[in-house]
């Protein structure tokens, strides 16, 4: 008994000591669910865009996401957080979008394409009629990054895209663009977050395949 | 060929230098034990007393294997090479005899080194003793190379490397079933081979908890600690599991009839708990170091 008492004071220190000392416990914040952004996202005219998720661990898993964030007026950053396992799963499919957004202490928790802040405020751009005649989102010189930073590429968002986002934020539905561009299924997430779309990652082995890989590797 | 030729010669004297270091160190032994003075410092008669033969070339061993981590940078010029092994040298010298002072001293509180090994001729003594040399030298190795010529951080980790030593020898009387006192007046040669098991099994998992890549002293001080404190919890499992795997039959009934030479009995006891904490200590080492788990930041 004396014996099984010291091991599990010993186990204890253990545990105390390696999570108040792990350097992974240094820098990496925690995330439980939306709410967690505001603490973290200090700027104004701010978005934060899902890019990443990734998960370590056997049976308890740790799971972690990156974030980047893009405020109106300071620096694009990326952000690297340990979240909880519910957050984590509920934006398996919010890869590409934004997450959270605030605006003059106004704060949005809907997953929307990245940039629907910005679009309709004339503080950042305004609407153009194209040679196309249709009415297009354009950013003004001084955010002329904004489309690279938002994972657009190309894209160019017109009024029918405008009006059916508002819709949506009006239901308090995910967004994920009129043909669904948007998210881990669109065409434009998975042209503009090429990382997390690589093949190697994407593609789940089975144990005989692991193990041919294996042997091919080792030997 | 005149370059090999010079090679073999600088070779040859550095040889003769550390053979130098050696004699040196066989007047600061006597620092330590001056009851030995008329033994070391005159012709050895290892026929006399085994004991201290036993006792007085294990410290040649250690003090062998501590200058086997000082290296001879030739290139920054003989004589400062030579003077830079002089110096790590006796550094190495003084701080391997401290140490086992110290470590003696907390293992054989109770026991003085005349008595029981001029007078006594105790063999259990002099391969406990003997055990205690190996592993404190592999240490003071361990701990050397990784100050890398800083005599600041080498003098820090020596120290801290002394503290754990220290508490580690105190964990023999929780985990053997052997009385350490009582059997070491007796002589009994179980005890030697059980505590000889359980020391280099302790030298080996607090030698693989130093090693490791270190930038910052504090930082690497706690995770020396983390891994000594994580080797606490793996080491009994292990022990419990070998013990369950290779379950020994101590065989009293049958001893009593005389079926078995008590003593035998007794040294196989000895044997077998050695055994049983260096495979244990060995295997420790590999749960605590040799698993990597990675970092995020490939996949980020």
């Amino acid at each position: 008994m004396y014996k099984f008492f010291l091991y599990t004071i010993l186990i204890i220190l253990y545990l105390g000591l390696a999570k108040v000392l792990s350097p992974s416990e240094h820098g990496v914040q925690y995330l439980q669910n939306a709410g967690g952004f505001s603490k973290i996202i200090k700027g104004n005219q701010s978005t934060v865009i899902l890019i990443d998720t990734h998960a370590t661990g056997f049976l308890i898993k740790t799971y972690y996401q990156k974030f980047r964030v893009i405020s109106g007026y300071e620096n694009v950053e990326e952000l690297i957080v340990r979240t909880s396992k519910e957050f984590a799963k509920k934006n398996l499919n919010h890869i590409g979008l934004s997450l959270y957004r605030k605006s003059d202490e106004l704060e949005e928790f809907l997953p929307l394409p990245p940039g629907s802040l910005y679009i309709g405020n004339r503080e950042f751009g305004e609407w153009k009629i194209n040679k196309k005649g249709q009415t297009v989102w354009k950013f003004n010189k001084v955010f002329k990054n904004f489309p690279k930073y938002l994972g657009w590429g190309k894209f160019k968002p017109d009024m029918n895209f405008y009006q059916q986002m508002r819709s949506s934020i009006s239901l308090n539905h995910p967004f994920y663009g009129p043909h669904k561009e948007f998210g881990p299924g669109g065409k434009i997430t998975r042209r503009n977050f090429p990382h997390f779309f690589k093949e190697e990652r994407m593609k789940k082995l089975d144990m005989k395949t692991l193990l041919i890989e294996y042997f091919k590797e080792n030997f | 060929m005149a370059e090999i030729f010079d090679r073999l010669v600088i070779r040859i004297l550095l040889a003769a230098f550390v053979c130098l270091m050696i004699y040196l160190y066989r007047y600061a032994h006597v620092i330590f034990y001056p009851s030995v003075k008329r033994q070391v410092l005159k012709k050895i008669h290892p026929a006399e007393n085994p004991a201290d033969t036993l006792h007085l070339f294990s410290r040649l061993v250690g003090i062998s294997i501590i200058f086997s981590s000082i290296t001879f940078n030739e290139s920054s010029g003989f004589f400062l090479s030579l003077f830079h092994f002089a110096v790590w040298g006796t550094i190495a010298i003084v701080l391997y005899l401290l140490s086992l002072f110290i470590i003696e001293s907390i293992v054989f509180y109770n026991f003085d080194y005349t008595d029981e090994i001029l007078k006594r001729k105790n063999m259990s003594y002099a391969f406990i003793s003997f055990c205690h040399a190996i592993v404190i030298a592999y240490l003071t190795k361990t701990v050397m190379m990784e100050a890398e010529n800083s005599l600041v951080i080498l003098l820090v980790l020596w120290l801290f490397m002394l503290v754990i030593v220290g508490f580690s020898v105190k964990y023999f009387t929780f985990i053997s079933k052997l009385t350490f006192n009582r059997l070491l007046i007796q002589k009994n040669l179980s005890l030697c081979f059980s505590y000889g098991g359980f020391s280099l099994g302790a030298g080996f998992i607090i030698a693989s908890c130093f090693d490791q890549e270190h930038y910052d002293i504090t930082i690497y001080c706690i995770q020396v600690l983390l891994k000594t404190v994580l080797s606490l919890i793996i080491f009994p499992l292990f022990k419990k599991g070998l013990v369950k795997i290779f379950p020994v039959y101590l065989g009293d009934e049958r001893g009593e009839v005389g079926q078995i030479d008590t003593d035998m009995q007794s040294l196989g006891y000895g044997f077998y708990e050695g055994c049983i904490f260096i495979s244990a200590a060995i295997l420790t080492t590999m749960i605590v170091n040799r698993i990597q788990f990675g970092t995020i930041y490939p996949f980020f």
